[in-house]
């Protein structure tokens, strides 16, 4: 009923290629972003952008990033939070040597220090595979991480150890550091997700897309047809790390302010490949639905007693919320082990044949 | 799964207008960032009973403070800066004061508070700099700056002076975390001055329980003495090691955070000799018997057995609330009002005298060094005493030590005016009047 596809006629190959084939799709997403362009900005307090909807998107993205290589083009990485600390620095160098230069332009720019640095820990890729890779590039993150700690002038010599972010400005607005207004760096953030998001959904329905699928699906077959192996590897490991990089210095710049090198070590790497496992690899869209249930649901969680006047102890709903959000995680991999994007998938499906399934 | 679905989008666009905690009009509001779980809960527990059951006791007893009660309320971080972060965010809208409890939290609110304007008591924790006012007017960290710390501790392994520490060796082993990195700018300074060589070592948050590395370090260069900043797992860790690779007791001092009793005591007397310096001295107090009577006799306490009211750390604990609701009490005299506001409690922690005299009153003569704050004095500087395990407890081993302020002050200045530039524009003393 809802998504019923009867009347809509593709009559040439652009129309059945094209990014929204099913009306509703097209619809769907205007709501979605009608939501968090409008309605959120609308209804959130400082609180709501600073602990659930920036951290949601920021989260998002590079699990999206993560999602190119793991997902894609089947190179598994456990080095994600170490690129994103590539990006967060290299950011945090471009601002403290070239203050006048735009935050854009800094941004686009670390991306492309992060995208070095992963193709150059994506080498090993090109002959092992797998659970070998996944340690090969565990070895990246162990070594990023020392390398933030140990380098002094990654952070400009600070006793703490940490960066710290300054006040930018963005044509005249306040953008970073304290005195920026919660709502211009979550409208920020979210143009960022927005551009890259769409720009990830062409480039995986493109050449590219279809050759590091080739890949994931069977290297040797891919091969066999031509593909060059190292050329479509390497790629993803670009692109991947381009977009973990930029995810990275959002983290720092537009949600926390301030960080230190252990900000970027293992647990947060786990944490985005979690978001990528349970939305769905191989999809853009996963990478927020698994966002949502492991960056926001907890802090909604935490809410609910308030919400509801209950008065519980803060360190037993502690307890409680990594219960029920762990009990969650288990529940949607057994009700859907391809994640909550595929989830999603077979609802439209039933939505689609709905109420006549054959 | 399609209701599911609703029903989580309907649960989060109501709490999308909430998120602060509810508040009554007749209390004021002093949200702690506990952190009861995770890898650090052991260390923190015993403070954060403390630190609540004085405030308990105050309510219970004196029906709060100038007559409006206290709602202590408790944030769960983990000692996660998201979450204390998140924490942050959804109390300072009703709260009179943030106690952040940890440095790197510390780190990433301190930004944030001028332009909210909610100060922050950082009660022997935070950033050493915080100490001048003049950059920092809504940060305190009283008693003593971690910086204060070393210099006492410093002064204490060379019997007075420093330069009786010349050709030695002096290991720092620290969390390799902001808090663990504070004093090595003093240090390096005061080893260049006095001559002694300084040799960090660095203990990893994943390496916390396992230190062999670190004590092959130190077993191979001989220091002569050990500087501990230690916190959470990692003290247990290293207190062990030691015993195991039989380094001198004698030879280890720890910062006020390596010196939980809970620590000790599973190695009793093989950990005989270890000293930690701390600016509150355990003992007998009527404050704590108060809270006995008050709060734990009525079942409204959380410690684990009566036993733990007598331990270092709960009772620093106690001495933490304490500097709160006398800071609270003086803004209160002050304005003429019990509801202060964030801003006036800026003023009562600023202007917090603490002499004999309102100690004794307290019932807490002895159990902390007495001190004023000031506008370009945001610390203190109380001083500290030397606590040496007697396989047992903690017991007091040396007269009140006092900070070489003249060798910190530059540094203070000096690091405050980095820190302001790093994260500029920075809005400094923003034109608060210093009364």
């Amino acid at each position: 009923m809802f998504y019923r596809v009867s009347g809509q006629f593709k009559t040439s190959y652009e129309s059945d290629m094209a990014l929204f084939p099913v009306k509703q799709d097209a619809i769907l997403l205007a709501f979605i972003l009608a939501l968090f362009y409008v309605a959120f900005p609308m209804m959130a307090s400082e609180f709501t952008y600073k602990a659930l909807l920036v951290p949601v998107l920021i989260y998002a993205l590079a699990a999206m990033g993560l999602n190119i290589l793991t997902g894609y083009a089947g190179q598994l990485s456990l080095g994600t939070a170490g690129f994103m600390g590539v990006g967060a620095y290299a950011c945090y160098k471009i601002t403290s040597i070239f203050p006048e230069v735009n935050i854009v332009v800094a941004l686009l720019l670390s991306g492309c220090f992060s995208a070095a640095v992963g193709v150059a820990f994506g080498l090993p890729s090109l002959r092992i595979k797998g659970f070998y890779l996944a340690i090969a590039t565990l070895a990246a993150q162990f070594f990023l991480v020392w390398l933030f700690e140990k380098w002094a002038w990654l952070y400009n010599f600070n006793a703490s150890g940490a960066i710290e972010v300054k006040g930018h400005e963005f044509f005249g607005l306040v953008i970073t550091g304290p005195n920026a207004a919660p709502i211009t760096q979550y409208y920020f953030v979210l143009v960022c997700v927005t551009v890259v998001s769409f720009a990830m959904i062409n480039i995986t329905r493109g050449r590219f897309g279809r050759v590091w699928k080739a890949v994931r699906d069977m290297d040797i077959a891919a091969e066999l047809v031509g593909i060059n192996l190292m050329r479509a590897k390497l790629s993803a490991f670009a692109v991947s790390s381009y977009v973990v990089g930029i995810a990275g210095a959002l983290l720092v710049f537009f949600w926390k302010g301030a960080a230190e090198p252990n900000l970027f070590d293992i647990p947060l790497s786990f944490k985005v490949l979690f978001i990528a496992i349970i939305g769905g690899l191989g999809s853009i869209i996963g990478n927020f639905l698994g966002a949502l249930l492991i960056v926001a649901l907890p802090v909604l969680l935490n809410l609910l007693p308030g919400v509801l006047g209950l008065e519980i102890n803060s360190a037993t709903l502690e307890h409680i919320n990594v219960m029920i959000v762990g009990a969650l995680i288990v529940f949607f991999l057994i009700v859907e082990p391809h994640g909550l994007a595929r989830l999603w998938a077979l609802i439209r499906e039933k939505l689609i044949i709905w109420p006549f399934p054959h | 799964m399609a209701i599911k679905g609703m029903n989580c989008l309907a649960a989060g666009v109501v709490a999308l207008g909430l998120g602060i905690t509810a508040v009554q009009a007749d209390e004021l509001y002093t949200p702690n960032m506990t952190y009861r779980t995770g890898p650090f809960a052991a260390t923190g527990i015993p403070i954060m009973n403390g630190q609540r059951d004085y405030i308990e006791m105050l309510n219970a007893r004196d029906g709060g403070i100038g007559g409006i009660k206290i709602n202590f309320d408790e944030c769960e971080t983990s000692y996660n800066t998201n979450k204390g972060m998140e924490c942050y965010e959804k109390t300072k809208g009703n709260a009179i004061v943030t106690q952040p409890w940890s440095t790197g939290i510390t780190l990433q609110v301190l930004p944030r508070t001028n332009v909210d304007r909610v100060p922050i008591l950082a009660t022997g924790y935070g950033f050493s700099p915080m100490s001048d006012g003049d950059t920092f007017a809504w940060a305190f960290n009283p008693p003593v700056s971690y910086w204060d710390g070393a210099s006492m501790i410093l002064q204490y392994i060379s019997d007075g002076d420093l330069d009786n520490l010349k050709g030695k060796k002096i290991a720092l082993l620290h969390l390799d975390h902001p808090f663990g990195k504070e004093p090595i700018p003093l240090i390096e300074k005061l080893a260049d001055k006095h001559g002694f060589e300084f040799l960090p070592i660095p203990v990893g948050l994943k390496e916390m329980q396992n230190q062999s590395a670190q004590w092959l370090q130190i077993r191979r260069e001989r220091p002569d003495f050990v500087i501990m900043w230690g916190w959470g797992a990692m003290n247990a860790g290293a207190l062990t090691e030691a015993v195991k690779t039989r380094y001198p007791m004698d030879k280890l001092v720890g910062v006020w955070w390596s010196g939980s009793d809970d620590d000790l005591r599973p190695l009793g007397g093989k950990a005989k000799g270890y000293k930690s310096i701390s600016w509150n001295a355990p003992g007998k107090y009527s404050v704590i018997e108060d809270i006995r009577s008050h709060v734990v006799a009525k079942g409204n306490s959380m410690i684990g057995s009566e036993d733990d009211l007598n331990k270092v750390f709960y009772q620093r604990g106690v001495v933490m609330s304490m500097f709160m609701a006398e800071a609270i009490r003086t803004a209160q005299q002050k304005f003429k009002i019990a509801k202060i506001t964030p801003e006036q409690m800026r003023w009562g922690i600023e202007n917090l005298k603490l002499d004999g005299k309102r100690l004794e009153e307290l019932g807490m003569l002895g159990m902390v060094a007495p001190f004023s704050m000031s506008c370009d004095n945001h610390t203190g500087h109380g001083g500290a005493w030397m606590l040496e395990w007697n396989g047992e407890q903690f017991a007091k081993v040396s007269d009140l030590l006092m900070p070489d302020r003249s060798e910190i002050e530059p540094i203070e200045k000096e690091k405050a005016k980095e820190y302001a530039k790093n994260n500029a524009p920075w809005p400094g003393r923003d034109g608060l009047a210093c009364e």
